[in-house]
């Protein structure tokens, strides 16, 4: 029924989901996140080196999404916490990825604030765990 | 290249039919379309069908729905085809109609679109409703179709100083359209205070800022431009139409307060009809949330891009202003059956442009070259048609 994501499925992108595996492309030396058969940024380059990303970057956009309206995978835990924040953050490497924002600070989600990547279950379905990368407020050096 | 006509257009009420499905909604639309042929047209002269929709009557025909309509509809011999862009699948039903024209190949094209959304559980709602994105990026990260738009709306804030009051000002607009529009799904105004103070959805959107789920269906009959007065006094010619597409996700896209595959697509139209955007007198655009409308401002080339809330603020986009925008009350007011939307936009237009918005608060007056605008998902897929009256 409708865009269910299958054990396989998720299996396949392990290495970017627990790893954030990217690739940089050997034509424009630019880095691609997610994979992509061509390089997105020259149009060009087919051939990469894998490089792992270092989870750190900036807010970009900003959301909060609100209990009732959350997709079915977070229904529950949507329901336990009333609403969750999700952020696009632009990565020190160039890409920018989705996630959900973790242990956000007292203060409000704003655009330039500084994150970095960390491992968390993302959902449960079909009585497995799955899990990947959320973000959580950089600590303040 | 052969031009193209518009010589008839029909929909449905956009709402909640328990008791209507998907042939149902499509034979109604069809059959008003039918009607509003001036001199009427053979139906089995009809040379090919595009049907826009997303998901099929709410996923119970996965295959070959374009056939069973219509063969519902007594055409079973016409060569018949889905079209899917999700939100956009109507205007891309018309894009191919148009393109199958222009192309010598057909003479007398049927493009609808039909859409049955209130029949699902909001559960399998939420699934399919979030399956026009890059699902498994997006939704996996927790965000909702709404959330996308919200990501956008959030960024415009941040670099051109929009302010939450503009979100409401579109909805306001919209919702005050639609009252004296017998085929909107909500024809009731709403205030500011009630815009700004819905249930939360995805902030810094609540429930007014979004278009709703609705059932609806929509036909428009295209024919060779040449042939168009053997059916009526008042075509309505289509001019110009661009259509193109972009990253689905918007992790992936240089700039998300502008949809790219808009801004290439209204490019290839103007182009093709020879005008620009200040000959433009109204428009139908995709507001399927708040965000959308203004984002859609800049791309059309209505205003430079990051100023589109001043188009707002001086009224230029109402009924009585410069440039009308969403008339019908738009997907916001008028509904939004996915697939049925772009199609439903174009028999706004063909009613415009031929005088025919009887109610008179409605009725755009002098009104020669007008403009739709039909976005799939966040932003995958754009199509943008640009129309001329035809008749007196
Ligand atoms: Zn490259």
């Amino acid at each position: 029924m409708g865009a269910h994501i299958s054990i396989p499925m998720y299996q396949r992108a392990v290495s970017q989901k627990y790893r954030m595996l990217a690739q940089k492309c050997l034509h424009c030396g630019k880095v691609n996140f997610p994979p992509k058969a061509v390089c997105k940024y020259c149009l060009t380059g087919s051939k990469f080196e894998h490089i792992q990303l270092s989870g750190r970057g900036k807010i970009y956009s900003h959301t909060i999404i609100a209990g009732g309206g959350a997709p079915p995978e977070f229904a529950a835990e949507a329901s336990c916490k009333g609403s969750y924040p999700v952020v696009l953050v632009e990565l020190e490497e160039g890409p920018k990825v989705i996630a959900q924002l973790v242990n956000p600070l007292d203060r409000e989600i704003s655009v330039g604030m500084p994150v970095t990547a960390v491992f968390r279950k993302i959902y449960e379905e079909e009585g497995v765990i799955r899990y990947g990368f959320k973000f959580m407020p950089a600590p303040v050096s | 290249m052969e031009g193209v006509a518009i010589i008839g257009a029909g929909q449905t009420t956009y709402g909640d039919f328990p008791n209507k499905g998907i042939k149902e909604l499509f034979a109604e639309a069809y059959f008003e379309m039918v009607q509003s042929v001036d001199y009427g047209f053979e139906p089995q002269m009809l040379h090919s069908a595009y049907i826009g929709s997303l998901s099929t009557g709410s996923g119970f025909q996965l295959g070959q729905m374009a056939p069973l309509l219509m063969g519902h509809v007594g055409l079973p011999h016409v060569n018949a085809v889905r079209i899917e862009n999700a939100c956009a699948s109507g205007g891309f039903a018309i894009y191919n109609a148009a393109c199958a024209i222009a192309s010598g190949k057909f003479d007398l094209v049927l493009a609808a679109g039909v859409e049955k959304m209130r029949d699902v559980s909001s559960n399998k709602g939420r699934y399919w409703l979030g399956v026009s994105g890059d699902t498994e990026y997006e939704r996996l990260a927790g965000s909702t179709f709404a959330g996308i738009y919200a990501l956008m709306a959030a960024r415009y804030m941040h670099e051109y100083g929009l302010k939450r009051e503009h979100l409401s000002m579109v909805a306001i607009k919209n919702h005050r359209h639609a009252v004296a529009n017998p085929k909107a799904q909500f024809r009731k105004a709403i205030t500011m205070e009630q815009a700004l103070n819905g249930v939360p959805v995805a902030h810094p959107f609540n429930v007014w800022d979004c278009s709703p789920t609705s059932d609806g269906a929509a036909a428009v009959l295209l024919c060779r431009a040449g042939m168009a007065k053997n059916f009526t006094s008042k075509p309505v010619y289509l001019r110009g139409f661009g259509a193109a597409s972009d990253y689905l996700a918007i992790h992936d896209r240089d700039s998300i307060t502008s949809l790219a595959a808009t801004s290439k697509a209204s490019a290839e139209a103007y182009k093709q009809a020879g005008i620009g955007p200040r000959d433009i007198d109204f428009a139908e655009v995709h507001d399927c949330f708040t965000i959308a409308e203004i984002l859609a401002y800049g791309d059309l080339g209505f205003c430079e891009q990051g100023r589109a809330q001043y188009l707002l603020e001086e009224g230029i986009t109402q009924l009585g202003g410069k440039l009308p925008v969403n008339a019908s009350g738009g997907l916001k007011a008028k509904g939004h059956p996915i697939g049925a939307t772009g199609c439903g936009m174009a028999c706004e237009i063909f009613k415009q442009l031929r005088d025919e918005a009887k109610e008179d608060t409605r009725q755009i007056k002098n009104a020669r070259l007008a403009l739709s605008h039909n976005v799939g998902g966040s932003g995958g897929t754009a199509a943008v048609f640009i129309y001329e009256r035809g008749g007196q």
